[in-house]
């Protein structure tokens, strides 16, 4: 892989990271309704509310808004919460680790379930075993993750009694025995995704000349399937993989409220609902970053699965 | 062995074991109580939100302290108090040998600075509570309260929150340039002089308050109170999540329990599903202006429209499909639980025909189209207004709902850029006073931004924040009352209580009406 490919993906960040930038600052101040009426709801009074905007630096131009918001980024300063009181920053970085631990744990649970039984699919295609894979996880794909949550919380965590209900848990251990279920759940959508891409590309490659040839050539199955076949189906659910990080990230939000997990996914709900300006200009920032970096490893993989990927 | 002296012998046992009970307080263990969002500022002069206030007195002791029920004050860090015989002073006696969570003196000079701190016009939401006091002047553990006038408010002023008794050289000591980044600093891990100490804080998570071991107040077995070793809330947004967690034994107490659930969880032998009395009430608030802000006429500026949608309010009807039946209809409009509420008003029971006459005598015999705002996402305000939509559709009124969310709405609201609203209202000082200035005064936000403007309410409030004899402010608030529930410039609806599950081993916990969180008296039964 040439080092240039690398530095030139790197350098498309930027662009994409101004471009956040400005826009989520202006779309935080489109919307209805203001930190002040947020914060301090219906009781406050005319003074109060004014008071409060100018105390925020809120009754000032926008473009002077923007510069001071801008400075301070530059600075590493993404200002202080406005309903919590406390810097953006401390607040990302102790809610941050949260949600990516959960989303990578799901997506690991989602690539356990999905490769095994994508390759199965396609080994037994159109066979009963392909069909009941098929039939479960379009069930699994249809099903509203909340509804996904509530029913394994029931089941495995309150009558079951093997995981807790809910929370983060202390440490390592306890985090991966915490986050089982809220994993589980994302999981599961995603190995759903996962699993008909990755059946078809197994499918396809299965039908190409070259496997035909390593057959020919008389190697052993498993060989063929990990060397030749895996390693080519992947390209595209690698690809698929990274586009669906963002929205693992989205559905976080809902994991995180009916699993009480304290991440950046309901930290945004409720920054966006409490008008809580610099939180959610500090997440976006923050989502669009992990986003982009994701984007790149994906690229960069893929360039690794495939070197032609370099060229374009 | 005749009635009597049998009735005596049970009386005697019915006491040795009531007795027996209230020396049974089991101590130490940790309580482990669900709630349905994280506090956000600890500090009792700048916050903003009832999920800071419904915990903060744990934190924070006042010289008084509201009781129970609701209904007036009791002792706190002072043990007495008198007024001055011209009403326009007041002398508060400390407790001997009273200190802060970190073992620190607790001096009449701490109070008197945190009380001109919560008084300063400029800090925080909180401080007209305590406008009367013109300048306070300390001496031995006396504080002196010298008055601008007579202020019947002022004892359940001192028992409210932002009363809160704070370590002057602690809070001073904390880093910053003013009093707003020192109240920053120093409400990350507060020292106060309530019956617990904020021992950790993970945002978003959880919240361990341990026991205070300087803590005054004594509990039934003669030792200091709380009974407690530690609180810890857990932040649970989900209302199944939460109620699986009380289930599953992982939670002691779960708060905000949907009044869907009650009945379900009333059934289940191993809880106590507790509907504490609360000074919530729910209303629908009305634009009475005779223009809208885009210059069209307002229906609703006619008082016999403002009737009638009373009457024709079916409130038992709506009690049964929002609270699940765990409410009663609003005769005032403040609730049954707040001080000075009448008992007599007479509300508006539901009467079609006289919803039908009062149209009739309006100037829209044919009805009209009207909007309402609701929160977005609210199930409870869609239940609500759906049933509305068929009980205004019987004397012509036509209901159209627009889902906002909460803070667009209270922009939309505060410009008064509505019709119509859904509202709801919880005291925050054991006071009639309160509610009513917001309610019925026009120069505080035009009364709730219905714009109700009565020269006779104004009088009769400003007489009654300088009355101190009961019997003829409470004549004052009759008056108040009576003159709001004529002019009906809301839809008067239910008052709900506070619906907490806990697991019967919880013994001691008390949510008052005001809505505080008490753990000081509570315990683990074993």
């Amino acid at each position: 892989m040439h080092a240039s490919y690398v530095i030139r993906r790197l350098l498309q960040i930027i662009p994409t990271f101004l471009a956040v930038m400005l826009v989520v600052f202006l779309l935080v101040r489109l919307l209805p309704g203001d930190p002040a009426s947020a914060i301090l709801g219906d009781r406050a009074t005319a003074e109060i509310v004014e008071r409060t905007n100018r105390e925020l630096g809120l009754d000032r131009p926008l473009p002077i808004q923007f510069g001071v918001f801008v400075r301070n980024l530059l600075q590493g300063d993404l200002g202080d919460s406005i309903s919590l009181k406390i810097p953006v920053l401390r607040l990302i970085g102790e809610r941050l680790p949260t949600t990516l631990f959960l989303t990578a744990y799901a997506a690991v649970l989602g690539v356990l379930m999905a490769v095994p039984l994508a390759v199965l699919a396609a080994v037994r295609r159109n066979t009963w075993v392909d069909a009941v894979i098929r039939a479960v996880f379009q069930v699994g794909l249809s099903l509203p993750v909340f509804y996904v949550a509530l029913q394994l919380l029931s089941l495995l965590g309150a009558r079951l009694g093997w995981f807790p209900i809910g929370g983060y848990g202390e440490g390592f251990g306890g985090h991966l025995y915490h986050l089982f279920l809220p994993a589980l759940t994302l999981g599961l959508n995603l190995a759903a995704i996962l699993v008909r891409t990755l059946r078809n590309s197994i499918i396809e490659v299965l039908t190409a000349e070259y496997v035909d040839f390593a057959r020919a050539k008389g190697l052993r199955s498993r060989v063929i399937m990990t060397r030749h076949v895996l390693r080519n189906a992947l390209i595209a659910t690698v690809t698929l993989l990274g586009l669906n990080i963002g929205a693992l990230i989205g559905g976080a939000v809902i994991t995180e409220t009916v699993f009480a997990i304290p991440g950046v996914g309901r930290l945004m709900v409720d920054a966006i609902f409490g008008r809580d300006y610099p939180v959610i200009q500090g997440l976006t920032l923050t989502f669009a970053l992990i986003v982009s970096l994701v984007f790149l490893i994906t690229d960069l993989i893929h360039a690794r699965l495939d070197p032609r990927a370099e060229l374009s | 062995m005749n009635v009597k002296r049998l009735s005596r012998i049970a009386l005697s046992l019915a006491a040795a074991l009531t007795v027996g009970q209230a020396f049974a307080a089991t101590r130490g263990g940790q309580m482990t109580f669900g709630r349905y969002a994280d506090s956000l500022f600890l500090d009792p002069v700048l916050n903003d939100a009832n999920l800071d206030i419904w915990i903060l007195t744990n934190l924070y002791d006042t010289l008084l302290q509201p009781t129970n029920d609701g209904k007036g004050v009791q002792m706190g860090l002072a043990s007495s108090y008198t007024t001055g015989k011209d009403g326009k002073s007041m002398v508060l006696t400390l407790r001997a040998g009273l200190k802060f969570a970190d073992g620190s003196a607790l001096n009449a000079s701490d109070v008197k600075w945190s009380l001109d701190r919560a008084r300063n016009p400029e800090a925080g939401a909180w401080n007209s509570s305590l406008a009367s006091i013109n300048s306070i002047a300390v001496s031995g553990n006396k504080v002196t309260l010298n008055l601008k006038r007579p202020d019947p408010t002022l004892p359940a002023a001192l028992a409210t929150f932002n009363a809160a008794i704070m370590p002057q050289k602690l809070f001073t000591a904390a880093p910053g340039k003013n009093d707003a980044e020192k109240a920053k600093a120093f409400a990350e891990k507060p020292i106060g002089s309530g019956p617990f100490v904020l021992s950790e804080w993970k945002r978003g998570s959880y919240m361990v308050m341990k026991r205070n071991p300087y803590y005054w107040k004594k509990g039934d077995d003669g030792k200091a109170l709380p009974y407690l070793d530690s609180v810890r809330f857990e932040i649970i947004p989900d209302d199944n999540t939460r109620i699986l967690k009380l289930q599953a034994g992982e939670l002691q107490i779960a708060e905000f329990i949907p009044l869907s659930r009650v009945a379900e969880l009333k059934a289940d032998s191993r809880l106590n599903m507790t509907l504490f009395p609360s000074t919530k009430v729910s209303s629908i608030l009305m634009n009475n202006r005779p223009k809208l802000n885009d210059g069209s006429e307002n229906p609703l500026s006619d008082v016999n429209v403002r009737q009638a949608l009373n009457y024709a309010s079916n409130k038992d009807a709506l009690i049964q499909v929002v609270t699940y039946g765990n409410g009663k209809p609003m005769k005032s409009y403040m609730s049954s639980t707040t001080p000075l509420f009448d008992a007599k008003q007479p509300g508006f029971p539901y009467d079609l025909a006289k919803a039908k006459a009062l149209m009739a005598a309006s100037k829209y015999k044919n009805g009209f189209d009207v909007t309402v705002l609701a929160t977005s996402g609210s199930a409870d305000d869609l239940a609500l207004l759906t049933a509305l939509q068929q009980m205004w559709g019987a004397v012509g009124v036509r209901l159209k709902i627009e889902q906002l969310d909460a803070a667009t709405k209270t922009a939309r609201y505060r410009a008064n850029d509505f019709q119509m609203r859904t509202a709801a209202w919880t005291n925050d000082i054991n006071d009639p006073s309160q509610i009513t200035s917001y309610y019925t005064l026009f120069d505080n936000i035009e009364s709730v931004h219905t714009g109700f403007k009565s020269a006779e309410v104004d009088k009769l409030f400003a007489q009654s924040q300088q009355e101190l004899n009961l019997a003829r402010r409470t004549a004052q608030y009759q008056q108040i009352q009576s003159i709001y529930l004529k002019a009906a410039p809301i839809v008067y609806l239910y008052e709900t209580p506070y619906p907490v599950a806990m697991s019967k081993k919880v013994k001691g916990f008390f949510q008052i009406p005001l809505g505080n969180n008490l753990f000081a008296s509570a315990y683990l039964d074993k």
